[in-house]
């Protein structure tokens, strides 16, 4: 059964590739074309050494030669024990070169010596230390100079020191002049493995980089309140960094830790870079809240805990089938969880899930590739090709992370706009009301200012044209009292009109209208008026109501003066101060009894919140009133006092 | 009396022949002829007053009397005599006494409108000064009254209520304020009369403005009444043509303003 697979495996890895697995892994076996044939039909002068023999010693049985066919795998030879080898490679020569030569091996380790008759060319790590450096990994390239070969018979001598599962051995030997083997040999075949390993780890570094960034910054308060981070990214930065590390070996010929240590630590990035990719899986398809998550977290420890046991068993135990029985069952385990994956992907579909079904697909037939080619068949100087195939996990997250953040913006986008449509709704509301308000406003600014005007004519024009017409009526009235009336009744609406003009406060402008209005008054009376007012500063607490009450009340002590007094002069004073403002009309007329104001006039000072007070003797009568300003600092001023 | 009295009897008390002059027509308007005056007004009983008032003055010379601005207008375009006086209702049947005002003013600059108002109410009268009017009457003067103002006037008498006096220096400052950011953004100097009020008129204006007749402010400034109806007078003509320019001074701010935003 094993020679069967053995020989399958073989077949997947040589030369007769199946070509529906090259059509179905296009790129891949794009990858896997420009990998070194090694042909027997060379120029002349190159030669490729298979045969010669070998003297090996692996601790079951004391050192034997025995007829040597390269490729030598260490590991299928002597059952993954540890031990050495001394590989002699005779080759004939028709005649010594005349330039350097050089020699190309795809794989030779795990530390080797290279001597060419007798002489050493090249001494890689120490053959007599076990689990140390491991040359095993990157294609070998050793120049030979040309007086080291002669004409006719020739030999190359190789000595391994193996170790356990570290893939040691000897491939075919390729031996030629130096540019040939340099240039169609070696270059590619490193380019490939060394600086094509080295590349693979930085883009992996790279991407787990930024998926681990992501998780970090990326916090989402949920509903609860609770930072929730998306662990779908912390699971790629896990898988990548694993992957990084584990492609990185291919790289690292000095291991910081021993051999067995150091492959438990690679098998530990392998099988973490595995479960990390499942569990990225169980994210993307949205399975990380369902009961099967613990089933899941379970089941990966138990994966990750079993290959580091088979791996120690394969490699303390010298039993390499415990390894590739675990990976077998691990492969199975894989096979059925991206099965269950493309059904489920299969059943609700999005760019995420079917690029990551895509790239699970690719990565787990080449897996299966890989454990028969690697484990199972004898196709020694072979590489896995999963590494290459990590870069499509990768791109695959980039591509995750692009749609993810297009649907962020794009949400975003969205509520800025509905965010914007509602702000703008809210001021049309604003607006609305506001507008409301001010009708409201103007209604009642008209409301007042008709109640205003109809007192007004009540008082006013109403009352003395009402007295006219009782006069009229009574058929007692002279034509002077009547015209006195009317022209007063007409004076009143000439002061109403002004008043509608006079700005709140402004009883300097009031005055001066006053006197405007009652110029024709004072003129027919004959009476000589001084005119003794200063410049008055507004006084915010009169409004237009109280602007009414003083035009008012002034009009009437000035015209009780113009009919009654019998005066000769008439003197109106303003005395505007800090404090207050007096305004005095003052006459030398027959004077009135001042204790009987007028009740009209101490009614309209006391809605003015003023104080009026007279004082009458024949020749001296004034009339004063008193309108105190309202100043902050007047408050203030007993408080100081006392203090 | 008239109904700027108080200003008029100042005057006289001042300069008792100058009154004696106005009142009796035959000392003052000696060898020369007498003043035209036509009226519009659509209240046919106020008209014939005025009608009767103009006729008893021999200063004065009565053409026409009419009711409509579309009469008036007719009679301005094609009429037989230049008018010296304007004597004008602001609200006529067919439309605004402004525009009599101005059709006239800007065909005979010779003739000084005279508006005839119920109130003088300060929106009314600024609004005729403004249109070109250089006075206004009161509709209840009395007869007498009426000629007197018309001679008053024509001798060089400008009155102005102490209403209209605030309201111009009020219109005056804000003017002051806007010409200043408009000049301080793009200094359209020829937009804006440089100085619209003297110095000596913006004193006259606001002692008017507290109440005070001409004769106290002559008083107090230590000038001639006359030098005061002076000031007055050029005044009226300044609001006059500074309305004109308003307009096109107010269309260019505007437009200053938007482009500046």
């Amino acid at each position: 059964m094993r020679q069967a697979l053995r020989r399958w495996a073989d077949a997947w890895a040589g030369k007769r590739r199946w070509p529906a697995l090259a059509v179905a892994l296009a790129g891949f076996a794009l990858l896997a074309a420009a990998a070194p044939e090694r042909v027997t039909s060379e120029p002349t002068a190159l030669l490729e050494l298979h045969s010669g023999s070998v003297t090996s010693a692996d601790g079951t049985a004391s050192q034997r030669e025995a007829p040597l066919t390269l490729p030598y795998h260490w590991d299928r030879l002597h059952q993954g024990r540890p031990g050495s080898a001394v590989f002699s490679l005779p080759f004939q020569l028709a005649a010594a070169p005349q330039r350097p030569w050089g020699i190309y091996i795809a794989r030779v380790g795990s530390v080797f010596e290279l001597r060419l008759n007798g002489a050493l060319l090249q001494a890689s790590g120490d053959l007599a230390e076990a689990g140390g450096d491991d040359y095993a990994k990157a294609p070998i390239y050793v120049g030979v100079p040309e007086y080291l070969l002669r004409s006719g018979d020739n030999l190359l001598e190789i000595r391994i020191r193996a170790d356990s599962g570290r893939r040691a051995g000897l491939s075919p030997v390729v031996i030629g002049p130096a540019a040939q083997v340099r240039n169609d040999y070696f270059a590619p075949a490193y380019a490939w493995r060394f600086t094509g390993s080295v590349l693979l780890a930085g883009f992996s570094a790279i991407v787990g980089s930024i998926a681990l960034a992501l998780w970090l910054t990326q916090v989402d308060s949920g509903a609860s309140g609770a930072a929730r981070r998306d662990a779908m990214y912390l699971w790629a930065a896990v898988a990548e960094f694993c992957w990084a590390i584990r492609v990185a070996d291919g790289a690292i010929t000095h291991p910081p830790l021993q051999w067995v240590g150091w492959g438990l630590a690679m098998t530990a990035c392998y099988a973490g870079w595995a479960v990390a990719a499942m569990l990225f899986c169980h994210h993307v398809a949205g399975w990380q809240r369902n009961a099967s998550m613990v089933w899941m977290r379970r089941l990966t420890l138990g994966i990750l805990l079993a290959s580091l046991g088979a791996t120690a068993l394969s490699l303390v135990y010298a039993e390499p089938l415990w390894l590739t029985g675990w990976l077998a069952v691990e492969i199975v385990i894989f096979g059925v969880y991206v099965s269950v994956f493309l059904v489920a992907t299969l059943a609700r579909p999005d760019t995420a899930r079917v690029l990551v079904a895509l790239v699970a697909l690719a990565t787990f037939a080449v897996g299966v590739r890989d454990w028969l080619v690697i484990r199972l068949g004898d196709a020694y100087g072979e590489t896995t090709w999963v590494r290459y195939t990590s870069v499509f996990f990768g791109v695959a997250l980039l591509a995750i992370m692009l749609v993810r953040f297009h649907a962020a913006s794009e949400r975003a986008r969205h509520w800025t706009a509905a965010l914007a449509e509602r702000v703008a709704a809210r001021e049309r509301e604003l607006a609305a009301t506001y507008a409301r308000l001010e009708a409201v406003a103007r209604e009642q600014a008209r409301t007042h200012e008709r109640e205003r005007i109809l007192r007004d004519m009540h008082d006013g024009v109403g009352s003395h044209i009402s007295a006219a017409v009782r006069l009229l009526r009574a058929g007692a009235s002279s034509r002077d009292e009547l015209l006195r009336i009317l022209t007063d009744s007409l004076d009143q609406l000439k002061l109403s009109i002004d008043s509608i003009h006079l700005p709140p406060g402004d009883v300097g402008a009031l005055l001066a209208a006053l006197r405007y209005r009652m110029g024709s008054r004072f003129a027919a009376s004959g009476i000589a008026m001084e005119w003794a007012v200063d410049e008055i500063a507004p006084l915010p607490q009169i409004d237009g109501a109280g602007m009414r009450q003083l035009q008012f009340l002034l009009f009437e002590a000035i015209s009780n003066v113009l009919q009654h007094a019998h005066a000769g002069k008439l003197r109106i004073e303003a005395a505007d101060s800090a404090q207050a403002l007096l305004l005095r009309i003052v006459d030398d007329g027959v004077g009135f009894d001042a204790r009987q104001l007028p009740r009209a006039l101490r009614a309209r000072a006391q809605a003015l919140g003023a104080q009026l007070t007279a004082s009458s003797r024949p020749g001296a009568t004034e009339i004063c009133l008193r309108l105190a300003r309202e100043s902050p600092s007047a408050a203030l001023e007993p408080r100081e006092g006392g203090g | 009396m008239h109904p700027m009295n108080w200003v008029g009897m100042d005057v006289f008390q001042l300069f008792p022949g100058f009154m004696l002059a106005a009142m009796h027509s035959d000392v003052l308007v000696n060898g020369k002829k007498p003043w035209s005056v036509l009226v519009v007004e659509d209240d046919s009983q106020a008209r014939r007053f005025f009608e009767d008032s103009v006729q008893r003055s021999p200063q004065l010379l009565w053409l026409a009397g009419m009711g409509t601005v579309r009469e008036a207008m007719d009679w301005l375009a094609t009429a037989p005599v230049v008018p010296d006086v304007l004597l004008i209702d602001l609200g006529l049947p067919d439309g605004s006494g402004l525009d009599v005002i101005r059709a006239a003013v800007t065909r005979y600059p010779n003739c000084e409108p005279l508006v005839v108002s119920v109130f003088g109410d300060e929106d009314n009268v600024l609004a005729s000064i403004e249109a070109g009017a250089v006075g206004y009457i009161h509709k209840d003067a009395a007869p007498e009254d009426i000629a007197q103002t018309i001679l008053e006037m024509k001798a060089g008498a400008s009155p102005i209520s102490p209403m209209i006096a605030r309201r111009v220096l009020q219109k005056y400052r804000s003017l002051k304020a806007s010409g200043a950011a408009v000049a301080a953004e793009l200094a359209p100097a020829a937009v804006l009369p440089p100085t619209l009020l003297s110095t000596r008129e913006q004193e006259v204006l606001t002692l008017i403005a507290r109440g005070f007749s001409y004769a106290e402010i002559a008083r107090l400034k230590g000038l001639s009444v006359y030098t005061i109806q002076t000031h007055i007078k050029n005044l009226y003509g300044k609001l006059a043509v500074h309305s004109k320019n308003e307009a096109v001074f107010e269309a260019t701010r505007l437009g200053l303003l938007q482009h500046g935003g």
